[in-house]
């Protein structure tokens, strides 16, 4: 922990100075320099690559690049220095033209992305460290069917002998095991659909036989067990999904950088 | 063996792998195979065992063996040397790593799809790429008609290189750009206002910079003109303007070498001020009389003399019309030569044309009398001479007194008037003109010099300033002399063109940098 700070004490120093002698020169030399607009592309274009060199780097793995967690501070920083850079490129103005309006919305979707990233890696690991004990999500399934197996022995199995369990369980947990469910709930912290399910759990409890109470007693954990999962799913498929606008996105800008490169020297005023 | 082994407990057969591309069909059930799919995507399940065959010595035919791990099946091998179990066989899942891949690839194929259709040769290429609107003197059928007669690409072609090829050409005129695009050393080293390869292409139909200074430093059009910022293209600047006016080294080849940023701060005074120019016009005027004094009599319709009576705004309302005579002077001052004769005027505007009315004087009575329908013509023009004859004595003095005589001299003082049927006494011509006598004793009269323009380097328009009245910029009231030169000084209109006043002080609100004007476009046939 101590470490973590120490590094984030670092970034956020690293950053505000970059920012700062980022702006400076920004105010000194903008106005007054012709080729202002090439050299802060050329800039935003380095921080660009190093950005996306961070998932090069993790797919090689056995290159002496320092460790990863490293690279994931660098990559959180330079990816909040590249907005700064980004706006300043602009002169803090708005791109007009279909092209660089769409290039433009692409950085914001990419660096959006990277924010909801770093904002869900850093809220969502709590909140899951306070349901339950570690779960691997590719496990999830088969952790699911072996709840879903067990419930099912219980409430329909040959030593069942409860027909208000075994419709009950027709009725309403058939639907609740058969998959993951509750995905929106479950990141707003609701647990209606549970809640639910363990009160009408809680009306057989109240009218079954002692036998049956057992039984109900264990479909209840089943059904809290069931939720715990279906939760880590949620969280843990989100921790995963905004990969799947971050990195495909960050391609396609790349593809549209490098022709708005060709764009601005081909179109330039020294062009020939 | 080396490196670090699993723990006892390790379950191999459940061991996720999220690192890898697909996952046993059977994992969802929690019955994994231990060895997964490939790499493909195809399942590896085998049998349970690879039956081996037992020979024993002399046999052609054997047994085939179980060779089970755990121990062999009850009912073995079948004949053909398989293992009796069919494989569990699964459809290998793909992972979310699979998925985030496949999106990724979509992406990239969109994107190139959609750079290929719009940036190649489509219909919608130069709106697609055009950075900014253009404006509308670069823009639609009139500049795609002008264009074509200069022969030159009616889109982006016309100022880009680079717009009359496809991609390619996109990157071989970046290629050729100067600076070169990885010269970063040369891109940070560009100085501002440099001259670039596109200003040619500017001057293909604009003709000439014909900058307001012949030893001006050569600036590139774009420095001051930005196109691609909307459909009227920006004023140009101070800023633009003070690369030179605002650099003391290069004003220091200026007479004066002033350095010049603000016109409410360091804008000099007007020269007419600061060098006491006077007017040179030779007419005599005294405004301060005609606006204020009192025997300046009302105008025919009872109105009061003022300044707009005589200073007309021309068409467009920018300048004030040269001052005329017979429209603004002679409703007072008829030029009436002979006090009996109220009808018969000197004509204006030409001394021989004086002279020869003088010489035919008995004619012009005569016409006189012909337009007022008298019937003793004769009698009249004698009766007529007779009585100037009476005051002047012969022509030679007659042209004399016209020409030379003032107010002073004249016979009388009174030179002006609407009222009464007698309208004015006519002084002399020297009464407003100078007149100088030739060598040969004739009267020459200096032709007056009013300037349609003052301050010939500065724009103005009356029409903007309406809102205001003359008095507030021209102090006519208080000149009494023609020498004054009545236009206000740099501070009058500094009161409103400034920051504090609230009116746009810029440069180009008064100056232009092309004299007298850019060249409109030209068609080259």
């Amino acid at each position: 922990m101590k470490r973590f700070r120490r590094q984030t004490l670092t970034g956020l120093v690293a950053l505000l100075l970059a920012t700062a002698g980022t702006l400076w020169l920004y105010a000194h030399y903008c106005p007054r320099l012709p080729g202002y607009a090439f050299l802060t592309g050329w800039a935003l274009l380095t921080v660009m690559l190093l950005l996306t060199f961070y998932n090069a780097r993790k797919k090689l793995p056995f290159l002496p690049l320092g460790n990863s967690e490293t690279w994931l501070q660098i990559h959180i920083y330079l990816g909040c220095f590249s907005v700064v850079l980004f706006l300043v490129h602009l002169k803090f103005h708005l791109p007009h033209g279909g092209f660089e309006i769409t290039l433009a919305a692409l950085f914001a979707l990419v660096s959006g992305s990277g924010f909801f990233g770093l904002f869900f890696s850093r809220v969502l690991p709590r909140r899951l460290a306070t349901r339950g004990g570690e779960v691997i999500f590719e496990k999830i399934p088969a952790l699911r069917h072996g709840l879903r197996t067990a419930a099912e022995e219980l409430a329909l199995g040959p030593t069942a002998k409860s027909p208000a369990i075994g419709e009950f369980y027709l009725r309403r947990l058939v639907p609740f095991f058969a998959g993951p469910r509750d995905f929106w709930r479950h990141l707003a912290e609701s647990r209606r659909t549970v809640t639910a399910l363990l009160a009408e759990l809680d009306d057989l409890h109240r009218t079954g036989s002692e036998a049956e109470r057992a039984t109900v007693d264990q479909l209840a954990a089943l059904v809290r067990q069931k939720d715990g999962l279906d939760y880590h799913r949620a969280l843990q498929l989100t921790l995963k999904l905004w990969l799947f606008v971050h990195i495909p996105l960050t391609y396609g800008l790349l593809i549209f950088t490098a022709l708005h490169l060709a764009l601005v020297f081909g179109f330039s005023g020294g062009a020939r | 063996m080396n490196g670090p082994q699993p723990a006892p407990d390790f379950d191999a057969q459940n061991y996720s792998r999220p690192n890898q591309n697909w996952t046993c069909g059977h994992a969802c059930e929690g019955r994994a195979c231990r060895s997964g799919p490939d790499a493909w995507g195809r399942c590896q399940a085998t049998t349970e065992c690879r039956p081996v065959l037992d020979l024993k010595p002399g046999e052609t035919k054997g047994r085939w063996r179980c060779t089970r791990s755990g121990g062999a099946c009850e009912s073995g091998p079948l004949p053909d040397g398989t293992c009796c179990r069919p494989p569990f066989r699964c459809s290998p899942v793909p992972t979310l790593r699979v998925w985030r891949g496949r999106i990724t690839l979509a992406v990239i194929a969109v994107a190139l799809a959609t750079l290929l259709l719009l940036a190649g040769n489509s219909p919608f290429r130069d709106r697609f790429l055009s950075p900014g609107e253009l404006s509308h003197a670069h823009s639609g059928q009139i500049f795609a008609a002008l264009a074509a007669t200069n022969g030159l690409n009616p889109g982006c072609g016309a100022c880009h290189i680079a717009g009359n090829a496809g991609p390619h050409g996109f990157v071989q005129a970046a290629l050729r750009a100067e600076p070169a695009m990885f010269d970063l050393k040369a891109l940070a080293a560009a100085q501002p206002g440099e001259p670039v390869a596109m200003d040619a292409d500017c001057l293909k139909c604009h003709a000439g910079r014909n900058v307001h200074q012949a030893n001006a430093p050569a600036i590139s059009c774009t420095f001051c003109h930005a196109e691609h910022a909307g459909m009227v293209m920006a004023a140009t600047t101070d800023a633009s303007c003070n690369f030179c006016h605002g650099n003391p080294v290069t004003m220091a080849v200026a007479r004066p070498p002033t350095v010049i940023h603000h016109f409410a701060g360091d804008h000099p005074q007007f020269r007419f001020i600061t060098e006491k120019q006077s007017d040179p016009d030779t007419l005599k005027f005294n405004h301060a009389l005609h606006l204020t004094g009192s025997t300046i009599p009302k105008l025919p319709g009872g109105t009061k003399l003022d300044c707009a009576y005589c200073h007309q705004p021309d068409a467009a309302g920018a300048f004030m019309r040269p001052v005329k005579f017979e429209t603004s002077c002679r409703v007072c001052h008829s030029l009436q030569f002979d006090p009996e004769t109220p009808l018969l005027t000197l004509p204006h505007g030409s001394r021989s044309a004086v002279a020869a009315f003088l010489h035919s004087l008995p004619k012009q009575y005569a016409d006189l009398a012909a337009r007022e329908q008298v019937a003793d013509v004769d009698g009249f023009v004698r009766s007529k001479l007779t009585a100037l004859q009476a005051q002047v004595g012969n022509g030679e003095d007659l042209e004399a007194r016209v020409f030379f005589s003032n107010a002073t001299t004249g016979p009388d003082r009174q030179v002006g008037t609407v009222s009464g049927a007698s309208r004015a006494i006519f002084p002399g011509c020297a009464y407003c003109h100078e007149v100088k006598a030739t060598a040969a004793g004739l009267a020459q009269i200096t032709p007056p010099v009013i300037p349609e323009h003052w301050l010939a380097h500065a724009k103005f328009n009356h029409a903007k300033h309406a809102g205001i009245t003359c008095a507030q910029c021209h102090d006519a009231s208080h000149s009494h002399a023609t020498a004054d030169i009545l236009l206000p000084a740099k501070e009058t209109c500094a009161t409103c063109h400034s920051p504090a006043g609230g009116v746009n002080d810029t440069c180009a609100e008064c100056h232009t940098y092309h004299k007298p004007q850019m060249p409109q476009i030209a068609a080259r046939d």
